[in-house]
C-alpha cells in the first residue's frame, strides 16, 4: 500500500462476479424489476463480521450502480444494529447518483427479524413478491443461502453470490450465475473503491497466500524428513 | 454533518476497538495485567450485546414502521400479511412485557418474559413448528438443487456425478448392502480431496480477513461507511 501511495500500480485480476453486478443491476432494469441485496444471519457484532462488512462494501457498489441506471433496490436484512448503516449506504449509493428521488427508506431498506429461519422466509417472500430481476447476496451465510437462491431461481432472478463460509460455498457455486469463492468477498470491497491504496492491499493478501504455500510446502518437506514443526511450535507456546 | 462527524469519528470508533481487541488478545505482559485484559475483554462483549438488544427496538419499530407503510399504500393486497405480522409482533410484547411485570411485582412466582404461559406456549406452538417447517423445506431445494447440478453436459459434470453418487450410497446403509466399498471410498473423497479444496479457502478466507482489518485500521475501507469521498 505505501508502494502504490508513491505511484507504483498493481494489476489486480478481474473477478467475473464483480463485473457480472453491473450486468445484473442492467438487466433488472431492462426487465423493470428491481434489484435485492441481503447479506446472511451471520451478525455485526460477532467473529461474522468482516464478512459483514465485505458485504455492505459490495452493497454500496450496487447502491451506485442502482443510482446511475435507476433501478429499485431492496436491501433485506436480519441484523437490527446494521439497519443504520444500511439505511445509509443506500442513501449515499442514490444521492452520489444524483438520483436522490429514487430513495425511499421504507421500500429500499427492510428489516425482517432476527431469528434465522423467520428472515429467511420474509427474504423468499420478498424475492417472490417482488419477482426481483437480480438476486444478490454477499456475506455470512448459514442454512438459509440455499433457500435464498432457490427463491431467487423460481422467479428467474440473475443471480451473484458470496460467502467466506466453506460449508455454504458449494450451494453458491451451484445454484448462482457467478459466486464470489472466499476471500474474494473481501476483495470486491477493494476492487468497488477503485482506490490505488486499497487495490494494493489485494497484492498484500497474494504474497500472504504465496507464503502460506511456501509454509505448508516445507512443512511437509519437514515431515518427510522426520522433523515435527509443531512440536517446536508447541514449545514457543509452553515457553510464551 | 461535517466529515469530522460522518467520516472520522466512526472510523476512530472502529481503529480503537480493533486495536484493544487485537491487544487484548495477544498480548501477554504478566498475569496481573492478563486478567485485566480479559476483564477489559469482556466488557466489550457485554457492550455490543447491549448495543443489539438495544438495535433490536429499533429493528420492532423499522418492522411496524414498513408494514404500517405498506398497508397504507397498498391496501387489501398487502392487508393479510401486514396484519398478521402487526398483530403477532403486538401480541408478543405484550406479553413479554406483562411477564415482566410480573416478574418484578411477584418475583416468587418465577414468572419471566420467557417463562410467562401465553408468551410460552406461542413460541412452542406457533413459532417453533413454523421455524422448523421452513428448514425442512431446505431438503427440497437441496433436491432441486441437486437435480439441476448433476445433469451431465460434460465431463467435469460426470466426475461431480459419480463423487456424489458414492458420498451419498456411502452416507446410507442401502449403499452398504450394495457395495461394502462405499464406506471407505466415501470415507477418503471427504478427507483427503475434499480437505485438500477446503483448507486453501480458509486460508485465503482468513488472510482476507486480516486484509480486510487492516484497511479498515489504515482508514482505507469507507465503502462500509456508504461513501467514498
Amino acid at each position: 500500500m505505501s508502494e502504490a501511495k508513491i505511484g507504483k500500480e498493481f494489476p489486480v485480476r478481474k473477478i467475473p462476479a464483480f463485473d457480472a453486478i453491473e450486468e445484473a443491476v442492467a438487466r433488472s432494469v431492462e426487465m423493470g424489476r428491481p434489484v435485492h441485496m441481503t447479506f446472511g444471519f451471520g451478525t455485526i457484532s460477532s467473529a461474522m463480521a468482516p464478512q459483514f462488512i465485505a458485504g455492505l462494501g459490495v452493497l454500496s457498489h450496487v447502491a451506485r450502480l442502482c443510482g446511475r441506471y435507476g433501478a429499485k433496490l431492496i436491501a433485506t436484512l436480519g441484523v437490527p444494529e446494521a439497519i443504520a448503516t444500511t439505511e445509509e449506504i443506500v442513501r449515499e449509493g442514490y444521492y452520489s447518483s444524483s438520483r436522490p428521488e429514487l430513495y425511499d427508506p421504507t421500500y429500499n431498506v427492510r428489516y425482517l427479524t432476527d431469528q434465522q429461519f423467520a428472515y429467511a422466509s420474509a427474504v423468499q417472500a420478498t424475492l417472490i413478491r417482488e419477482r426481483v430481476g437480480a438476486n444478490i447476496v454477499v456475506g455470512p451465510f448459514y442454512a438459509e443461502s440455499l433457500i435464498f437462491m432457490e427463491a431467487g431461481n423460481m422467479v428467474n432472478a440473475f443471480q451473484i453470490a458470496g460467502t467466506a463460509r466453506e460449508t455454504q460455498i458449494p450451494f453458491f457455486v451451484l445454484v448462482a450465475d457467478y459466486s464470489f469463492i472466499g476471500e474474494e468477498i473481501f476483495a470486491a470491497g477493494a476492487l468497488a473503491s477503485g482506490d490505488k491504496e486499497t487495490l494494493a492491499s489485494i497484492r498484500g493478501q497474494d504474497i500472504g497466500k504465496v507464503l502460506s504455500i511456501v509454509l505448508i510446502v516445507l512443512g511437509v518437506l519437514l515431515l518427510f524428513g522426520g522433523y515435527k514443526l509443531v512440536d517446536a511450535l508447541n514449545w514457543v507456546w509452553k515457553v510464551g | 454533518m461535517s466529515i469530522v462527524v460522518r467520516r472520522h469519528i466512526p472510523q476512530l470508533i472502529v481503529t480503537t476497538i480493533v486495536i484493544l481487541t487485537v491487544a487484548f488478545y495477544y498480548l501477554y505482559i504478566n498475569k496481573n495485567i492478563a486478567e485485566s485484559f480479559t476483564t477489559a475483554d469482556k466488557a466489550l462483549s457485554d457492550w455490543a450485546v447491549i448495543i443489539t438488544s438495544f438495535a433490536l427496538i429499533v429493528g420492532g419499530t423499522d418492522i411496524l414502521r414498513f408494514h404500517l407503510v405498506r398497508l397504507k399504500r397498498e391496501g387489501l393486497k398487502q392487508a393479510p400479511f401486514s396484519a398478521v405480522t402487526i398483530g403477532l409482533l403486538m401480541v408478543m410484547v405484550l406479553f413479554a412485557l406483562y411477564g415482566w411485570f410480573l416478574s418484578y411485582v411477584d418475583p416468587k412466582a418465577g414468572i419471566t418474559i420467557t417463562t410467562q404461559p401465553q408468551f410460552r406456549w406461542l413460541y412452542l406452538n406457533v413459532y417453533a413448528p413454523a421455524d422448523a417447517a421452513m428448514y425442512s423445506i431446505l431438503v427440497f431445494y437441496i433436491a432441486s438443487a441437486s437435480y439441476r447440478a448433476f445433469r451431465v453436459r460434460n465431463p467435469m459434470a460426470l466426475l461431480l456425478l459419480v463423487t456424489a453418487l458414492i458420498v451419498i450410497f456411502g452416507n446410507t446403509t442401502v449403499g452398504g448392502l450394495i457395495w461394502p466399498g462405499f464406506l471407505p471410498l466415501r470415507d477418503w473423497i471427504m478427507t483427503v480431496p475434499n480437505t485438500a479444496a477446503f483448507r486453501p479457502i480458509t486460508i485465503g478466507a482468513g488472510l482476507g480477513t486480516i486484509i480486510l482489518g487492516l484497511r479498515l485500521l489504515m482508514w482505507r475501507e469507507v465503502s462500509w461507511m456508504g461513501r467514498r469521498e
